[in-house]
């Protein structure tokens, strides 16, 4: 029981961290919150659902959502959020607005029913002496991996290097003339293509609707919210909020769970120290 | 003089024609408000097919009494706001003589009343939770009474399950599908090992599909809401190895395919299958592909009421012999109709014992029907009515 606990808390925390990273990458580098996060991840399982349209191998699923992703979020930040940088307020109208439009066309094209995905991985194995879903496993190494990498992107290239420049102070890196404009358009071309990524990856586990998104992007938007801009941070609180919401459900029930993440996240905002 | 003689009997023959055509018979209207948007809209334009296949055959009869049948759809937003306008809207303007529909309870609560008050029969066509009285209301459609029990019934003897585990959404409708799920083990002496309900919006089954494990039950029996949270689960049920029967309250036959193979192996109870054997459905389905071609909806466990609530109508104004509500009210229950999904008369309290069916969704996702359990009764859904 308690080997299955401990898988359940840190498997969950990984969902939570593949789910939120795109969205935290974007709330770092651009200070805006991506509303239309859940539309990208449902663009992510209609990906998947092509796939399997096209009878290819399910795993290229996650090629086309990343490439997707990334080509609606270059469009969207081309053509609206450029020119909305210096309105922080109104970037959540047009997030928002971006995720209703891509919702509905999704609903326009695939109807509001849900879609038949083939799956990478059903199966089960048997891990230190329980049964368990290989594919939850296979999810937390990706997200140590796609954490991993971010990471590495951040602390070892040019790209990286130039985009903490502007989260540390945004004038002063234009000022040195860093093209704050390309970091900007860069980074949310990756934020949108990670939080595709990430709808690709959780369609194994949900049924392909075009609201899939919805009860996602509120946990997302809460991990998010606490742990600021770090990575690390994020993969605590993925931990501590995953966790607690297993835990809660498990020893309590689901429905008590289901408030824990947003009930922590309240109490951890009033207690953080503000970072600067 | 040839000439006079045919030019007159054109005129005569145009002037007999003339008044025939001014006295042309006021049609018969049928409103159908139904979710064309909201919840309802995946299922709501297989419903709307259904009327209108079943208006198509009585007009090739000659109508209804001689008179043409009218469909007219309306969107009740599947919601009660919408249903109180589109239910004006058919009594009101388009002058509608009966409601013929299947929609969300909260639609039918806010509609019913309004039907009542401006004495316009109503037949709702769509499952539900049960005891929904009133004068001008029928129901052709299963309350829970009717598919439960059987389904438990057939676990028990068959699947040789004692200790279950019950699992829903946590709303009205999943909660009174287990509710009348316990009463029926609790009667078959069977034990629950536990009971867990989940929130609406949530996606992901992990704690309660690790406390199943943990008390490792004979069979699971489970009523989420509709579509999708049944995926959700049974696809986190497969991927966690958890292999023992399943029973479902809340699965339909779209849903399963959709998924794949995650629904495979499940056992569901209903009043329609797409795979039932009988001419009367063989000869529904055929028609339906021929009206509709590439643009038909998959008949399904919601919308195929709908055309044997038609067909039913016109049976109890043909035996009344007028449209009046109260003519009509007297005649309906007495109507039997053989549809696709047997013999159906909504003679037990404005409900009707229904012909149900048990099924098991296989590897493709596509549903096939196990075994017919005969005419099940809706037990006493309103006590005051006949």
């Amino acid at each position: 029981m308690y080997t299955i606990q401990l898988f359940d808390v840190i498997t969950t925390a990984g969902v939570l961290y593949i789910v939120a990273l795109g969205l935290l990458l974007v709330y770092g580098v651009l200070k805006i919150i991506n509303l239309a996060h859940g539309a990208f991840l449902a663009l992510g399982s209609y990906a998947a659902v092509i796939a399997t349209w096209l009878g290819w191998n399910p795993w290229s699923a996650l090629v086309i959502a990343l490439a997707v992703g990334i080509a609606v979020g270059a469009v969207a930040e081309w053509r609206v959020l450029r020119r909305l940088y210096v309105r922080p307020l109104d970037t959540i109208l047009a997030t928002w607005g971006l995720n209703i439009i891509i919702v509905q066309s999704i609903t326009l094209y695939f109807g509001r029913e849900i879609q038949f995905a083939e799956s990478t991985i059903t199966q089960a194995v048997n891990v230190g002496g329980v049964t368990y879903s290989l594919y939850r496993l296979v999810l937390l190494l990706v997200a140590v991996v796609l954490g991993t990498l971010v990471w590495l992107v951040m602390r070892r290239t040019q790209i990286g290097i130039v985009a903490r420049a502007v989260i540390m102070n945004e004038e002063l890196a234009e000022a040195l003339g860093i093209n704050t404009r390309l970091v900007r358009f860069v980074t949310f071309c990756l934020g949108a293509g990670l939080a595709s990524l990430a709808g690709a990856l959780i369609t194994p586990l949900v049924s392909v609707h075009p609201n899939l998104g919805v009860p996602w992007l509120i946990n997302a938007f809460m991990l998010v919210l606490v742990s600021g801009m770090s990575l690390g941070n994020l993969a605590l609180a993925a931990l501590i909020l995953g966790g607690a919401q297993v835990l809660v459900s498990s020893y309590g029930n689901p429905v008590l769970g289901s408030l824990t993440i947003v009930i922590l996240a309240v109490i951890i905002l009033r207690f953080r120290t503000i970072p600067t | 003089m040839r000439l006079n003689q045919l030019l007159l009997m054109l005129v005569t023959a145009i002037l007999a024609v003339a008044p025939a055509q001014s006295q042309e018979k006021k049609p018969i209207v049928i409103a159908v408000p139904v979710g064309l948007s909201g919840v309802n809209s995946v299922v709501a334009p297989a419903v709307v097919q259904s009327a209108e296949l079943a208006a198509e055959e009585l007009n090739a009869k000659g109508g209804i009494l001689g008179r043409p049948v009218r469909v007219i759809p309306l969107d009740d937003e599947s919601g009660p706001a919408g249903a109180v306008k589109s239910f004006n809207t058919a009594i009101r303007q388009q002058n509608a003589d009966v409601i013929i529909t299947m929609e969300t309870s909260a639609a039918r609560n806010a509609g019913a009343p309004i039907a009542e008050r401006a004495k316009v029969p109503f037949i709702y066509t769509s499952f539900y939770e049960g005891r929904a009285c009133g004068d001008y209301l029928f129901v052709n459609a299963w309350v829970p009474e009717q598919v439960v029990p059987p389904l438990i019934k057939f676990m028990t003897d068959d699947k040789k399950v004692k200790r279950w585990f019950a699992v829903g959404s946590d709303y009205a409708f999943g909660r009174g599908m287990i509710e009348a799920a316990k009463k029926t083990i609790k009667d078959m002496g069977g034990t629950m090992l536990g009971e867990e309900y989940q929130p609406l919006q949530q996606s992901d089954w992990t704690a309660i599909i690790s406390k199943i494990r943990a008390v490792n039950p004979d069979a699971i029996i489970y009523s989420t809401s509709g579509g999708g949270p049944n995926i959700d689960f049974l696809k986190q049920l497969k991927a966690a190895g958890l292999t023992m029967p399943i029973g479902s309250l809340s699965i339909d036959e779209l849903t399963a395919e959709a998924g794949g193979n995650a629904a495979e192996g499940v056992y569901y109870t209903g009043d329609y299958y797409t795979g039932i054997d009988n001419p009367e459905n063989k000869r529904f389905l055929d028609a339906m592909k021929k009206k509709f071609g590439s643009e038909l909806k998959t008949p399904n466990a919601l919308s195929q009421q709908e055309y044997d609530g038609v067909h039913a109508y016109a049976m109890a104004v043909e035996k009344a012999g007028a449209t009046g509500a109260d003519a009509v009210l007297q005649a309906l229950p007495t109507v039997v109709f053989k549809g696709p999904r047997g013999s159906v008369q909504m003679n037990k309290q404005h409900h009707a014992p229904l012909p149900i069916y048990l099924a098991q969704v296989q590897a493709d996702g596509k549903t096939k029907v196990l075994k017919d359990f005969g005419l099940i009764d809706p037990g006493d859904q309103c006590p005051q009515l006949k």
